[in-house]
């Protein structure tokens, strides 16, 4: 049998693997939230998190990728020979992949980009030299170590922060959410659609400058912000009339979970959008290698690969975190509404900011530092914050085992298969 | 596997608190009732009660355990764990009292005079409302912390007042009862028993006092 049909084929479920475990690492933590505070059924949070990725990934992925992700190493000194890129690839897909299910299977959120990065510059490492390395990048993923946390948990905190003390804790909850729902709403709406535009379309490249940006997104928040009384309204009439819920939530929580499903739905689309080419970008490069022969800066993307890779994403949640979502829909009670909603849209504006600012950050990281940040505002009913040494440690850890994996198995590769 | 950011919560003390604070209650009553039982008759029925009482605490003190072994360093609260432990203490101090003042009872099977015995009665009855508002403290306290909604803060302040309220009348009758008891018991013996039970069970609504008067520093601004 053909080598290349070997590689291939192995390669393309290696990168359905990888695709299952960003589903089951980074997709469950965002929707996870949603479930816990009961805002969205186990059933709709999967459905809801399978389409928001698909159409991100077929929408909005990247159609056209860099050869080398994230232009860790120069693909000029790989030309001469394919193979050794193809191999390279695949060493590194594995490598990602066996990370994040490690990282897992022991309940550490981990960057997957990290992952693929680290496994990425493995392989550079062993193919082409250490020289060939843009250290630069590591530099800013250690900095994102330290940045994602420390601004998410600053922003997030800081919005709960507001939020309670104007709405939760006023005289009257019910009145103040509806005083303070046009602004809310507005700041929401504005920061979900800059960051649509910004991140989740950004493979589009639509070529939107920042100030038309914002004036496209201004008027489209404003309108939000109108509604956004009678949507108060409406949503504590429609709760008060279902009486008491079962969680205890007051109705104005309930507000908050609707703002909560808005977020996850856009965090879930940014996935889709930016995160299922860490899965299916090296599985091009392979794709592309073994069609032409010949090493291309940049490689298409076909469409059926981002769909299958948006799909294998929600199916990696489906199977790995169904059970989980589960479990925590039914014995956590540690995120309300209001909190889930606090992390994620802290989450999401930290990106948002720190992008436009030009600082590395982790979706992942970010999700981690938003919910400290809830915790230390004394928002969560208790923080385990033992844990976050082993978080720190896994996300430092990710690059060098990473890095040595992709190694040995690229030699082990251009050993049996070169 | 393990949805990862769950790791990151704990499970709340605040559950096990409120299955602290409903064994006390249901304490109060057994209290209540082999006191009652007690008074001025032998009691057939008080050795069992008692053995309830004693059954209900050791339980109440396992949760005390769980929750203070459970709770190290490096789990961020929504309280101060200081005046969380503190309250805990208080609560776990009205078992105690509960218990020791059936122990004093049971010193003298003869039962309460029948000089002091109403007065006696009407103590016992004092101190149970305060007990069983601890209860509802901390099922509203487990509600505050999660929404800390103004109007359930508002409830809880109202309901601490309750407690305070409730011990002032208990302190009241305490007080008038010891005057009683050394103004027309004349036996030594039955006086010191006397004296020491009412004081213990003056002291059950004290604790209950001081345990709502904890949960106040928590909710505090």
């Amino acid at each position: 049998m053909n080598i290349d049909i070997v590689v291939l084929s192995i390669a393309t479920l290696v990168g359905l693997y990888m695709a299952a475990n960003i589903g089951a690492n980074d997709l469950a933590n965002a929707m996870g939230t949603s479930v816990g505070s009961r805002a969205l059924t186990l059933k709709q949070a999967v459905l809801v998190s399978i389409i928001a990725n698909v159409l991100g990934a077929v929408l909005a992925g990247g159609h056209v990728t860099s050869t080398i992700s994230k232009g860790i190493i120069d693909p000029s000194l790989l030309a001469d020979n394919p193979n050794m890129l193809m191999l390279g690839m695949f060493a590194a897909l594995i490598s990602a992949s066996l990370w994040v299910h490690l990282a897992t299977y022991f309940g550490l959120p981990v960057s997957t980009t990290h992952a693929i990065v680290g496994a990425v510059v493995g392989f550079g490492i062993i193919s082409v030299g250490g020289g060939a390395v843009s250290w630069g990048k590591i530099i800013t993923i250690a900095a994102s170590w330290v940045i994602s946390p420390a601004v998410g948990a600053l922003i997030a905190g800081t919005i709960f922060f507001l939020v309670e003390k104007r709405i939760m804790a006023a005289r009257d909850p019910y009145a103040a959410a509806v005083h303070y729902a046009p602004a809310l709403l507005f700041v929401v709406f504005l920061v979900l659609i800059l960051s649509f535009i910004f991140k989740g379309l950004k493979n589009l490249h639509l070529e939107i400058g920042f100030f038309q940006t914002v004036l496209l997104a201004t008027p489209c928040a404003a309108l939000a912000g109108l509604f956004g009384r009678r949507w108060v309204r409406w949503q504590v009439h429609l709760k008060s009339e279902l009486r008491p819920n079962p969680q205890g939530y007051s109705p104005v929580e309930c507000f908050f979970a609707q703002l909560q499903i808005l977020t996850a739905c856009y965090v879930a689309f940014a996935h889709g959008a930016n995160d299922v080419a860490n899965a299916i970008g090296p599985l091009a490069a392979i794709f592309s290698v073994v069609k032409t022969k010949a090493v291309a800066l940049q490689v298409e993307v076909p469409f059926w690969m981002l769909f299958v890779g948006g799909i294998a994403v929600g199916g990696g949640l489906f199977a790995f975190g169904t059970r989980v979502m589960e479990t925590i829909g039914k014995n956590i009670t540690e995120i309300t509404p209001l909190r889930g909603f606090c992390a994620e849209f802290g989450a999401a504006t930290t990106i948002l900011i720190c992008s436009r600012l030009g600082l590395p950050v982790s979706t992942t990281h970010v999700l981690v530092g938003s919910v400290v940040g809830v915790g230390l505002m004394r928002g969560m009913g208790t923080l385990d914050l033992r844990i976050l040494k082993n978080i720190g440690f896994s996300w430092i850890v990710t690059l060098p085992f990473t890095i040595v994996l992709a190694m040995v198995l690229y030699k082990l590769f251009t050993l049996f298969l070169l | 596997m393990r949805l990862l950011l769950n790791s990151l919560f704990y499970r709340s003390p605040f559950e096990n608190l409120q299955k602290h604070a409903d064994k006390v209650k249901e304490c109060a009553h057994l209290f209540k009732e082999a006191a009652v039982c007690h008074i001025g008759q032998e009691c057939k029925k008080f050795d069992l009660l008692t053995e309830q009482v004693a059954r209900l605490e050791s339980e109440a003190d396992g949760i005390k355990r769980n929750i203070r072994n459970h709770l190290p360093r490096g789990i961020l609260m929504p309280v101060d764990k200081f005046q969380f432990f503190e309250y805990l203490r208080e609560q776990d101090k009205v078992l105690d009292e509960v218990e020791d003042a059936l122990f004093w009872l049971s010193f003298r099977p003869k039962g309460i005079p029948d000089e002091v015995a109403t007065d006696f009665h009407h103590l016992v009855e004092a101190v149970i409302p305060p007990i069983e508002k601890l209860s509802d403290l901390v099922s509203l306290a487990t509600g505050y912390f999660r929404s800390r909604s103004e109007a359930q803060r508002t409830k809880m302040k109202s309901l601490i007042r309750d407690i305070r309220q409730y011990e002032r009348e208990a302190d009241l009758l305490e007080r008038e009862l010891k005057f009683k008891i050394f103004g027309t018991i004349k036996d030594a013996l039955v006086v010191y028993h006397l004296i020491q039970l009412v004081g213990i069970v003056g002291d059950i609504a004290d604790h209950a006092q001081n345990a709502s008067d904890r949960m106040r520093a928590m909710i505090a601004k």
